[in-house]
């Protein structure tokens, strides 16, 4: 009998049990897990963070749940997967993932926010928060499938406010323990909280997109198990889902029984430093040139004696930005992660405040860099690559390209990388024994009996949230 | 230190100005003084419309629902769901939960291009009304125009795109510009600067856009609903400082996302300020179904009356061979057999059909048991659509015939090009009034229903908004007797 694709997908996220994970896929999840805690954690201490909690501190309800790092700051569930999504992409620090969007951050805040809020009574093991995170994070890739567009680097809409508000819809019916209906009217009733314009990227609004499908995707879980209904072809139609692309052409997910993972096959990219995946490229590429400029490391660069600075880099137009003025925009933009690489000699967290931002070294490289347009480059993750030249007042010339950057999926950070990038996030909110623990519980996430003891981790500690003001 | 944007973030920016400036400039620019009296005389007219549609979708199930959901939230501002004097919830809640109440029939206004422009906006200024410090004092004048600021933005925005004067494909309006909309009104009413009116806008943008396919389901009503829960949420943030694209209006890749075809253009400055609704009036409905249906309805009690001896009369249904409708081709108001309350709503089938039987059609007809009548499935069977190529699904243009075509060959047509409650023959106050009455007689005492009307008929002298807002407490007494 021939299933509507909504079906389907209620199908899935109903159906699909902790036998389904694969061992691939519960290694490469974890792994998520831990970035997206770390950049979470990190992006506590950002304005737009601090704004969104403002806002969101005026909610009190009956269950509450914890804002990530903030022992004593307790919101309802809903937003506290609000503020915690917000911190999350507040920098542009969380996971990229093939076809284009950030998976993890519309999901993970949505679970850790439940996981609290439910009954003493309820218990999940690690692997229930698995196989939750796995089924938001599935749920995503496959409507990500249904168009071509959706493979390259977004114009319209930003994935995560499409694609991330069903993702978590379904992440957050698995765990409620919604049933077949209930499943598919979540989806339905999150279609309608979904999307959220491109030229949002690149301002301080852009964390919310994540931030909102976290808490959006729970309340239409929410409204589903109150009875709410919706379209249950919501995923079919042209005028359902289909609306926010402009071709739309669904499949029917196979069956439970031939079930397999979209993440078994395509790995996601861990950020170095907090920005655009596309400037990572361009960081790589602009760091082997450097060592052509400079006798080592350390020595400063010959910066009068460069004549241009040419990157031919995939034509899209919002990381396009040739003198960005704000944190945001220096996130966004090809021409200041090159000018910073080759100045500084690597690009971090620092690089991107606002002292940073416009210093005037950095002004001067960037009035001698352009970017060009091969026509070879297209804007897709898999495939796009960044050349950096840098033309001396001599007439020498150095060029460098890079197709797959260090943390890409074909070249994944590696373990130790990836926790180092973690400690470094939690270090200003969780004190280093508490970070070892969380280290160590998530790596041995399916063994866990009880999340009580990860989400417990997540407070972060009274001492250090003294420390860190706001 | 010069900015040096590149050619696609700078819009179409003439003698400086953004097209998402020029609104921001509106709004935050236009005073009471701007108000025309054509434009204050219809806009209490879409108020007292809109609260008594309102007050009668707090008996709905999908109000039920959002509330049972709203309630877990509590805050030190609160303000009221209207019609329930007991139940406070945050300001974003309560214009959420009356937002989707206005919605739940949809009986709420219709305008031109095609939104339902009331329901986005005043439920968010209900609340904040409420929500302000005792200090704060809001007169009539002040939440007019608030509102005509929240109504006009939505209307300057489906100017920059031919397809929004249609009936709508995609995306359901009410989330798109109503998010906009109650936005730009909160921002007014919380006096906001312009920097901090341009950037609500932006934030807006990225909670709007919900699509049609929800449209005949339960939570369409949720479009409006948010629309007004997300335009305070943006104006709050906004004053907040938080921050999004100055230049969100004037983009592709902005609010231009929502659209196939965007052509944007600079606002008139203040001095040359003209409001659209002064040149556009909303249809009322008189029925709690797609406007679309009203035009069917009329035409159908106009061929009912060559059917039948007199009005009370029982319709010869056994004679009837079949019913063809002649309608613009809007997919989702095809239903030829509808099987709840949201999809009887969507459906010209549905709408001609009861209308022949029942000699009229009005709220119960909607409910679940007169849906699933047997009588109404009988004709539904016999009933078929037809799309004339010039009837184009334009709520200012389109038409429908109905044609009876008895057992005996006999056959009878009738066309409605207009029909009562549409702006070009417009109910008039005495017809606005008993809707309202109607509405609001399980929810408000009567002298209280009085009350609120002259209230708002009178709403440019009123002093203190409190007065208005006290009355949509509903009543104890009242209160107890409905049931949820």
């Amino acid at each position: 009998m021939l299933k509507s694709v909504t079906e389907s997908f209620a199908n899935i996220i109903h159906g699909l049990k902790v036998g389904h994970l694969t061992d691939r896929v519960i290694q490469r999840s974890k792994r998520m897990i831990l970035d997206t805690l770390g950049v979470g954690f990190l992006g506590t201490s950002t304005e737009v963070f601090h704004k969104v909690s403002q806002y969101s501190k005026i909610y009190s309800s009956n269950t509450s749940s914890m804002v990530w790092g903030q022992p004593d700051f307790r919101l309802p569930p809903s937003y506290a997967a609000f503020v915690n999504g917000v911190a999350i992409h507040s920098m542009d620090f969380d996971d990229t993932w093939h076809p284009a969007t950030h998976p993890s951050g519309a999901v993970l805040p949505a679970l850790t926010a439940l996981l609290e809020s439910l009954p003493q009574r309820a218990k999940f093991s690690g692997l229930d928060l698995l196989l939750a995170f796995n089924i938001g994070i599935e749920v995503q890739g496959r409507l990500m499938h249904f168009s071509k567009e959706a493979s390259d680097i977004p114009k319209r809409f930003h994935p995560p406010s499409v694609v991330g508000t069903l993702g978590s819809a379904a992440a957050a019916s698995k765990l409620l323990g919604l049933s077949l209906t209930e499943c598919q009217e979540a989806l339905a009733i999150a279609a309608s909280f979904a999307g959220a314009p491109m030229a949002n990227a690149a301002t301080q609004t852009k964390p919310l997109h994540i931030g909102n499908a976290a808490r959006h995707g729970t309340e239409a879980a929410f409204l589903a198990m109150l009875g709410l209904q919706g379209n249950k072809h919501i995923l079919d139609l042209a005028t359902g889902f289909g609306a926010f692309y402009t071709n739309y052409s669904t499949k029917v997910l196979p069956s439970l029984d031939s079930h397999s993972w979209l993440l078994d096959e395509q790995d996601v990219a861990f950020k170095r430093f907090p920005a655009h995946l596309a400037t990572h490229w361009v960081a790589e590429a602009a760091a082997a040139v450097r060592r052509h400029l400079v006798l080592s490391d350390g020595a400063l660069l010959p910066a009068d004696h460069i004549e241009n600075i040419v990157l031919r880099v995939p034509d899209v137009q919002y990381v396009n930005r040739p003198f960005p003025d704000s944190e945001h925009e220096a996130r966004h933009s090809f021409q200041y992660v090159a000018c910073t690489t080759l100045l500084d000699g690597d690009i971090a967290v620092p690089s991107f405040f606002k002292d940073q931002v416009s210093r005037p070294q950095v002004t001067e490289l960037l009035r001698k860099t352009k970017l060009e347009h091969p026509s070879d480059n297209l804007p897709n993750f898999n495939t796009l690559y960044c050349e950096v030249s840098v033309t001396l007042k001599n007439g020498a010339t150095f060029t460098e390209c890079c197709n797959t950057f260090y943390g890409h999926w074909r070249n994944p950070l590696n373990q130790e990388d990836l926790e180092k990038k973690f400690r470094a996030n939690a270090t200003k909110v969780l004190p280093p024994n508490k970070m070892e623990n969380l280290i160590n519980t998530v790596k041995k996430l399916e063994d866990l009996e009880d999340c009580r003891v990860l989400t417990t981790l997540l407070k972060g500690s009274e001492e250090t949230s003294k420390t860190s003001s706001m």
